[in-house]
């Protein structure tokens, strides 16, 4: 189970990791990375491999993966890409992550900050699909702000595709994270400098 | 001619002045305790030898945001760490202790470098004399955990919560006014464990319901001015909104705008708010 991919020098492999949320699985998530579109746009870039966390969602997961699969098997020419699932891991992503990094792929994720701000530690691209299913959805307020300071692209989670193809070129583009200055010409200070500076003391 | 009899005072009008004289003095206090527009830095002091800071956590995503803030904690200025976690939440308490021992293995590699690199050279002779001064405070002796029962739990009707929130708000008070000691009973041996059994000099949370509670608490210590929190400068307060709230404050951001010392926003579109008491310094976790 995706345990055995290890990258090397010079080797071809590209790697796209999807995380859908530990606690409440994004399935619609899981669905779009699989429709026929989304695989496509991943062949067309050259990942050669797919890794989904489905988190609780298992069957979804197989459902969407069984057509994905024989739909790439329609057209060989295209070369391969290799689709596997994983459940959630108490140790964290920090591997999965790393495959990413080194392979130059491609990370997408729902729009949890949790995960936005584990993925962008790794300086990686990264799609964020917000569930618009949501309530009080503060989700796509985030997602919006974060793709205007070039820091993510945001996905639509009807069509993948196009937010996947964008992926190429926004890789040379990406602003860094977390931002050496922030906004325009504006002073910023750091979590604990504030810390000091409430305390009143000086050095 | 004879006094009248201390009966006579008791007239609903004699009752109605001394409620409007409390509620005067209470207002008053409120006033002055309470901060009033925008941060101003307070003239600055000595750094104490020996500091406490009082963490709240949430759930997952807030526990998460607190630990990227406090990433560069300094053991040495921040001597004891008070983690206050919900009862149940298990993830949180974890994360606590992993990133102490993060501190712990961050200081150690600290200490290897200094020695590696060049042990005659006066450069790391004056650096280990300021370490002896300063001495990183890591370890379990230097943090404590506590677990509060929570204010209200997921699916629990908003009738009872105001009982619920009372009771973690009685339960907060211990923890704020002291950590305990290593040794039951013991009093503080150094300026150190003195520091870890007052009152915190920080309170930091950044949006879980206890977050509220606690700094609410904090506020009646400094109301009557209990151990001196008022009147020694203790239990300031730094409230971060949540990295996730570009537009509009969080529930517990819109009740808090107005007790804490510090309100910090991620995103420039909330600076300002709460009238101008929001602070954006950039992007902080």
């Amino acid at each position: 189970m995706a345990d055995n991919w290890t990258w090397s020098e010079g080797s071809k492999m590209k790697v796209c990791f999807v995380t859908t949320g530990a606690t409440a699985p994004f399935t619609e998530l899981i669905r779009a990375v699989l429709q026929r579109s989304a695989i496509d746009a991943l062949r067309d870039a050259a990942y050669t491999h797919l890794l989904v966390q489905y988190g609780v969602a298992k069957d979804v997961y197989d459902t969407f993966a069984i057509d994905a699969r024989s739909h790439i098997q329609t057209q060989p020419e295209k070369g391969e890409l290799i689709i596997e699932g994983m459940s959630f891991r108490p140790e964290g992503l920090m591997e999965q992550f790393r495959l990413v990094q080194q392979s130059n792929g491609l990370a997408i994720s729902h729009a949890g900050s949790g995960s936005i701000l584990e993925a962008l530690r790794y300086g990686v691209p990264l799609i964020v699909v917000p569930n618009t299913a949501l309530l009080d959805n503060h989700q796509e307020d985030l997602a919006v702000a974060m793709e205007r300071s070039n820091y993510l692209i945001r996905g639509d989670v009807n069509d993948l595709a196009p937010a996947i193809r964008k992926a190429e070129d926004f890789r040379r583009k990406m602003a860094q994270f977390p931002p050496i200055t922030s906004g325009k010409h504006r002073e910023t200070k750091s979590f604990a400098a504030i810390m000091d500076e409430t305390l009143g003391v000086l050095e | 001619m004879a006094a009248p009899a201390a009966s006579s005072l008791y007239t609903t009008t004699f009752l109605l002045a001394i409620l409007i004289t409390l509620l005067i003095a209470a207002s008053l206090r409120l006033l002055a305790i309470l901060p009033n527009g925008p941060f101003k830095p307070k003239p600055f002091r000595r750094r104490p030898i020996a500091t406490r800071v009082l963490i709240v956590l949430g759930s997952g995503g807030h526990t998460h945001e607190m630990f990227y803030l406090l990433r560069d904690l300094d053991t040495r200025k921040y001597t004891h760490r008070t983690y206050v976690v919900s009862s149940g939440d298990a993830f949180s308490a974890g994360r606590a202790v992993e990133f102490e021992r993060e501190l712990e293995a961050r200081e150690l590699e600290r200490e290897k470098n200094a020695t590696a690199q060049d042990p005659s050279s006066t450069n790391t002779a004056s650096r280990k004399l300021e370490e002896e001064a300063k001495p990183a405070c890591t370890g379990p002796s230097h943090y404590n955990l506590v677990t509060l029962p929570r204010a209200r739990r997921v699916h629990q009707t908003l009738l009872t919560s105001p009982i619920t929130s009372l009771y973690t708000l009685l339960c907060s008070f211990p923890p704020l006014l002291s950590s305990p000691p290593l040794l039951p009973g013991q009093p503080p041996q150094n300026p150190y464990e003195a520091a870890a059994a007052d009152l915190p000099d920080l309170i930091i949370t950044n949006g879980p319901a206890t977050g509220v509670i606690v700094v609410l608490a904090s506020l009646i210590l400094r109301f009557f001015d209990i151990r001196g929190a008022q009147s020694r400068g203790k239990c300031r307060t730094i409230y971060a909104e949540s990295f996730a709230r570009v537009t509009r404050l969080s529930l517990s951001g819109k009740i808090l705008v107005w007790c804490v010392d510090r309100f910090l926003v991620q995103w420039e579109e909330l600076e300002g708010a709460g009238r101008g008491r929001a602070e954006f310094w950039g992007v902080l976790v």
